[in-house]
């Protein structure tokens, strides 16, 4: 019963796959689409491929020891009964993987991403996945003994805001860096100009797809559903409860700051679609251990980190990032950590969380979070988790991709970005001349079906 | 080591490796901690097939309507879901399911706002003292609950696309969450409801025994939602297209129905598959328990896949062979889903040829209903209240003609009365019509009120600017759709500039 839970768990995951894709192909211009998908397509196959490898062994292998896992490589001497989680761990390798593919999008060298995955998914992720996951990482939550744990506490990431949103969401950051900034996203003056991507209606239904995935990103990380139904069932609430929230707190934030900037009042369907992706990243940390009011404050807090790194990353990093993978990721991925640490709650810990045991072999509770009256412990258990994961992620994506750049291999030429990527590299457009009539979207009485 | 291991929760698959669990699961029906689980996840997965129609509603709106529109129809999705969640959790899921407790009635539940009472969303201190996790099923429960009323809010964005005001949208969407919807499922699916099939009172001995509207009957059979669901926001969307008026041009000086051909046949067939496969949770799902329900669940699972095939057949027939017209994407996809709400009520108490009987009849209705809204020159961009609103009726009723007594027994435990087709004395065909003509004046009263209000308010329908230019440039930031190798993107964006300083908003 377990392991099928573990399983559709990683398939409703894995599904999140095609979601992130189709949010990538909509945000991007229609002249990139084949490439945006393609890279998504490859980065979840290469993603396999390194997971297999190397990745899992580094990550859970079965003899390990506090920094990284030393077996169970290539599924090694791994018992049939654990194949569910490998597939399961390597949906998350996975998505972490892919978020690095909308903060380059439309200038990236095919080949360089591909590197890039196998790079990810076979040693950047795994070995924070096994800080945070593995029962010897040292960061880890799961140990037996509380003097064991790091600080005393260890680092609650329950479904990995710090292990997959961070590591994805820096990598994206130094990628991005690194690559430079589309062509015209910048003018003369160095001020940002939009560039709207192709379709709304692929990138809402990636968020929705994400959504629905997010219900096996989150419960499913309990990893056992006998027994722990309540856990799983509490994760689905607070899951709901911080994406709502976080739509709704960036749609309304968007459009109090386009009020103030322009006098006008517009509703953005991308922002209330990140807003959403924003509040999902913020309570992957502590779904299981906050209680459901607390998940409407985590997403709705996570909207406006969200809204203000985006801003931040753009007009402060000066970088380009076309999906705002950056903001919704590396950002509300650390939101999400200091949240654990500051909302988590003693019974919910005690109920997700194996029992700690002291010296004497008595059971003893574990730190909570200083909202609900803990310590302060917990929290700084969080910022030290933090820091690591930026610095690990910083120190190896940052070097990567600017040894890519050194030697040319990273960004497409400008005649082939202006061209689009499609047409340069893939073969031809996404979207045949004679499906696009030059004219008829904005006409007052509507266009014919560009179909029939 | 691993004797001091508690056998407990989260990480044990980690830290014990491929050692055995320590804890016995027994099997006892309906009280080991397997059946507890496994109702608990049996709720979960429902409630995100459900949740996953959302998604297919927006494909299939945005396929269904200009492009022009296309990012006020998404964002209306979105908005529902979230709005939905958040006044489902403060005070929508006490309305509807809240039982038992000083504020609650037969009209209306009362506890448990905002998930306060611990005792009520906690498990259980004693069972969990015996060793085993009491899997309180709360939490799961208000997981799929909530799916279902995001779905009742988000079917008036169909009626009311391309011309509505998004402030009017957000009015609404609490207005039918926060009280239209969680007042009927009280009547209808909680122990306290007046109409209820579950409705239970003590009597002389003690002993609980039911206690439903009209004796001889089983209460309003509702399985899934025909009324509850459908009905509500079908009614709703019904008064909303009638008071906020036909999209300019939608209908000539004589009359006679322009079309406003959708802009992506592709996106709303996906849509509709989408909403087809979540209905794989919406019927099935509605068992709420696991244990000794599945042959029922596997029952719910074909009679919904016959109505949804009777529906889009039928209308392929009425639309081809009666009208003589080619055939059509569009009318096909409305057939399914009038087959899909109009099995909704009796999944679980038809059999098969039933339910492909009453998926036809579906069809049907849904073809006079959307033939007859437009002579009446009401303009319902999606049909939804043909679909959910008449078939919704449909659905209602149906349960009340083609109840078999062997179904109803082995979903209900009881059959006082069956439907008419099975020997049945009328007693179930009169409460389904009591409940059919209550939920609709109820609905349509509600709704009614809040349109018309809004519109005196002037909030309701945006200007004819607004909607001849397009509801994304005006109101959303530009247009949905930016193709063209040339960097015509810049081009989108400075009209979107153009057009946001040529028409300040009000």
């Amino acid at each position: 019963m377990d392991a099928f839970f573990v399983l559709f768990s990683g398939y409703l995951v894995f599904f999140m796959q095609c979601g992130f894709c189709m949010l990538c192909a909509g945000s991007v211009r229609g002249k990139n689409a084949k490439n945006v998908i393609l890279k998504n397509l490859l980065d979840t196959c290469f993603g396999a491929l390194g997971w297999y490898v190397m990745g899992y062994g580094l990550a859970f292998g079965e003899t390990a020891n506090e920094f990284l896992g030393e077996s169970s490589f290539a599924l090694r001497d791994v018992p049939h009964r654990v194949y569910s989680n490998w597939m399961f761990q390597y949906a998350f390798a996975a998505t972490a993987t892919t978020i690095v593919s909308g903060a380059v999008a439309e200038r990236t060298k095919f080949e360089a991403y591909l590197v890039y995955a196998f790079f990810l998914t076979s040693w950047v992720y795994p070995v924070v996945a096994h800080w945070i996951w593995a029962h010897t990482g040292w960061l880890t939550a799961f140990k037996v003994f509380s003097a064991d744990l790091f600080n005393g506490t260890g680092v609650i990431d329950f479904a990995g805001c710090g292990v997959v949103h961070m590591v994805g969401g820096l990598s994206g950051l130094a990628g991005a860096w690194m690559v430079g900034p589309r062509l015209g996203r910048f003018d003369a003056d160095g001020k940002p100009r939009e560039i709207p991507g192709h379709s709304a209606s692929l990138a809402l239904l990636g968020v929705f797809i994400l959504w629905f995935g997010w219900y096996g990103f989150n419960p499913g990380s309990a990893l056992a559903i006998v027994g722990a139904s309540d856990v799983a069932a509490l994760c689905a609430v607070n899951t709901t409860l911080a994406a709502s929230a976080g739509s709704i707190s960036a749609l309304l934030l968007s459009m109090i700051i386009s009020y103030y900037v322009s006098g006008n009042i517009v509703w953005d369907v991308i922002g209330a679609g990140n807003g959403a992706l924003a509040g999902l990243v913020s309570i992957t940390a502590s779904c299981s251990v906050v209680q459901p009011w607390a998940a409407l404050i985590i997403g709705f807090i996570g909207g406006f980190v969200y809204v203000a790194s985006s801003n931040f990353v753009l007009h402060v990093l000066k970088v380009d990032d076309p999906l705002d993978a950056i903001a919704v990721h590396a950002f509300c991925g650390m939101w999400g950590l200091v949240a654990a640490g500051s909302f988590a709650d003693d019974a919910l810990l005690r109920s997700s969380y194996p029992a700690l045991l002291d010296d004497s072999n008595q059971p003893v509770s574990r730190n909570y979070g200083w909202v609900m009256g803990g310590d302060g412990k917990l929290l700084v258990s969080a910022v030290t988790g933090i820091v690591a994961i930026l610095g690990w992620v910083l120190f190896h994506m940052v070097p990567f991709f600017a040894g890519l750049k050194l030697v040319g291999l990273l960004r497409v030429l400008p005649e082939q970005e202006h061209e689009g990527l499609d047409i340069s590299h893939h073969g031809g457009s996404a979207y045949p001349k004679e499906m696009v009539r030059s004219g008829s979207w904005g006409s007052a009485h509507g266009g014919e079906a560009y179909i029939k | 080591m691993a004797g001091v291991l508690e056998p407990h929760g989260l990480g044990r698959a980690v830290l014990q490796g491929e050692e055995e669990r320590e804890m016995e699961i027994r099997l006892e029906p309906r009280q080991g901690q397997l059946a507890n689980d496994l109702d608990i996840l049996w709720l979960l997965l429902a409630a995100y097939l459900v949740f996953f129609m959302q998604c297919g509603f927006a494909l299939l709106e945005v396929g269904s309507v200009r492009a022009k529109n296309t990012k006020n129809i998404l964002l209306k999705n979105v908005v529902d879901a979230c709005i939905g969640a958040v006044v489902w959790y403060a005070w929508g899921h006490s309305f509807a399911h809240g039982e038992n407790g000083d504020g609650s009635n037969a009209f209306i539940g009362g506890t448990n706002f905002f998930m306060h009472n611990s005792k009520d969303i906690s498990p259980d201190e004693q069972d969990k003292a015996s060793g085993f996790n009491n899997a309180n099923p709360y939490f799961a429960f208000w997981m799929f609950q909530w799916a279902f009323a995001a779905t009742a809010a988000t079917i008036v964005s169909g009626a009311v696309a391309e011309r509505c005001q998004f402030r009017a949208y957000i009015v609404y969407t609490f207005v039918i969450t926060g009280f239209v919807y969680p007042i009927v499922v009280h009547w209808v699916w909680s122990k306290e409801g007046w109409l209820s099939a579950f409705r239970v009172d003590e009597n002389a001995n003690g002993e609980e025994e039911p206690d439903v509207v009209f004796d001889k009957s089983l209460g309003m059979i509702d399985f899934a939602g025909s009324g509850v669901v459908h009905m509500t926001g079908g009614g709703a969307a019904l008064l909303a297209a009638t008071i906020i008026g036909p999209r300019y041009g939608r209908f000539d000086k004589d009359g006679m129905v322009q079309a406003l051909v959708g802009q992506s046949p592709a996106l709303a067939t996906l849509g509709t598959f989408i909403l087809w496969f979540g209905w794989y949770g919406f019927n099935p799902g509605s068992t709420l328990v696991f244990y000794e329900h599945m042959y029922v669940a596997s029952k719910c699972a074909v009679n919904t896949t016959l109505s949804a095939a009777g529906g889009g057949l039928m209308t392929l027939f009425i639309d081809t062979v009666v009208f003589s017209n080619p055939p059509d994407i569009s009318p096909i996809l409305n057939g399914l889903l009038a087959g899909l709400v109009s099995i909704t009520a009796g999944c679980a108490s038809v059999e098969p040829y039933g339910a492909l009987i009453i998926g036809c009849c579906g069809g049907a209705i849904y073809y006079t209903a959307s033939k007859t809204l437009k002579k009446l020159l009401i303009d319902d961009p999606l049909d939804a209240s043909p679909v959910h609103f008449f078939c919704g009726i449909w659905g209602v009723i149906s349960v009340g003609l083609f109840a078999t007594p062997a179904n109803v027994m082995n979903t209900y435990d009881r059959k006082p009365d069956v439907g008419i087709f099975y020997g049945g004395d009328g007693h179930q065909l009169g409460v389904q019509i009591l409940g059919a003509l209550t939920i609709g004046l109820w609905t349509c009263t509600i709704s009614f009120i809040m349109f018309w209000t809004l519109r005196s308010l002037g909030i309701l329908r945006v200007s004819q600017d607004q909607e001849l230019t397009g509801l994304d440039i005006s109101r959303h930031g530009g247009a949905a759709f930016t193709y063209g190798g040339d960097d015509s993107a810049n081009i989108t964006s400075a009209n979107a500039v153009t057009a946001l300083q040529m028409q300040p908003v009000k």
